[in-house]
């Protein structure tokens, strides 16, 4: 039993050794002291239905109010904040802005909050990519446009994906008027269901 | 049952314990990210640092044991080690589809999630019933001693002759 316990003890010093040095070299490697969710208030809680609750305690940032001052929705009944009080776009209001010629101007300016490898498999033509789990890389490329733009909407995948916020609080943390963004709630799911077009390949990636 | 055939089981219940720890170890490995989101939404560790620390290192660490085991480095200890583990995830998974169940009053074994175990949305009950036969194996190399096929010795019992 001692010999077990000795070998148990050695297995798990090794073990984490190795764990810590393979993230510290791995490109994907996370930093271990960052808070990655601290701009996330609350949980939410999922079933297969696709439907959410949220439970628990709603942190300390308080939700912003609603455009309508009542229910949190626009005058077609769709939610106008996210679940964190974020401003939202509908996808009839994000396609305007990518039909409107300001858009080729950089006026408009469109953030993909995912991964490079989903980014480089179809995003909204276009668009900064901006990780926030390695947000190093395309901080200067997305600050430098959203400094000239007046308009910025940030997405990802839609649905209960929350790095189109998280993104969205790293932006305005770096300096960013939060007047000038707005997260696509339906994201490039949506994008992608209702026809329209997409691009692939490294594009605007640093 | 013969001492060479129960040799043989546990060795084979050595390699496939491995080769799922080295498989799963290395799909969380290759995406921390996502790794990272599901630790934090269990909700087990408060501070970013832990859950961090967990979604960093955890992936490698199933892969180290995966290879231990396989090669037959310290097999007994790993594989309590890899049990005590799979003991506490099966736990959290139970915990979370009790959690829903209890949320949404759907039937439990209707309950899917990505439980973080590297196999994407899963069957709550399809999973306690793998981790449940993955637990019986890391039992069975913990417990029978077996030198065979493996790089360091182990306990055998003393044969008389």
């Amino acid at each position: 039993m001692a010999k077990m316990l000795q070998d148990s003890v050695l297995i798990v010093v090794l073990g984490t050794v190795l764990g810590l040095a393979a993230n510290a070299v791995s490109p994907r490697g996370l930093s271990l002291t960052r808070d990655y969710f601290g701009g996330t208030p609350g949980k939410v809680l999922r079933a297969e239905s696709g439907s959410a609750v949220q439970s628990g305690s709603q942190g300390t940032d308080a939700a912003r109010p609603a455009t309508d001052g009542s229910t949190g929705t626009d005058q077609k009944g769709e939610p106008s904040h996210t679940k964190h009080g974020l401003p939202l776009a509908t996808h009839e209001q994000v396609a305007d802005w990518f039909r409107d010629p300001s858009y080729a101007q950089q006026k408009i300016v469109f953030i993909d909050a995912r991964d490079e490898a989903h980014y480089a498999e179809k995003h909204i033509p276009g668009a900064y990519p901006f990780d926030h789990y390695h947000p190093d890389r395309y901080i200067a490329n997305v600050l430098a446009a959203a400094q000239l733009a007046d308009r910025i909407v940030v997405y990802c995948h839609g649905g209960d994906c929350e790095d189109s916020e998280l993104a969205f609080q790293d932006l305005v943390a770096l300096g960013v008027p939060e007047s000038k963004l707005v997260i696509y709630g339906g994201g490039i799911t949506e994008w992608v269901n209702r026809k329209m077009p997409v691009a692939t390949g490294p594009d605007r990636q640093p | 049952m013969t001492t060479h055939s129960r040799r043989l089981e546990v060795v084979a219940a050595r390699w496939i314990l491995g080769a799922t720890f080295l498989y799963l170890g290395a799909v969380k490995a290759l995406d921390p990210v996502g790794f990272l989101k599901l630790a934090h939404q269990f909700e087990v560790l408060s501070t970013p640092p832990a859950v961090n620390f967990v979604a960093a290192v955890l992936p490698w660490f199933e892969i180290f044991c995966g290879v231990l085991l396989i090669l037959g480095v310290k097999p007994r200890a790993t594989a309590t080690l890899q049990g005590i583990l799979l003991a506490g995830f099966t736990t959290l998974v139970v915990l979370r589809a009790l959690a829903l169940h209890q949320a949404f009053g759907t039937s439990f074994c209707a309950i899917s999630f990505d439980c973080g175990c590297g196999t994407g949305e899963v069957n709550v009950c399809m999973k306690l019933v793998e981790n449940t036969a993955l637990m019986i194996l890391t039992a069975v190399v913990a417990l029978i001693p077996s030198g065979t096929w493996c790089l360091t010795s182990e306990d055998e019992p003393v044969r008389r002759s």
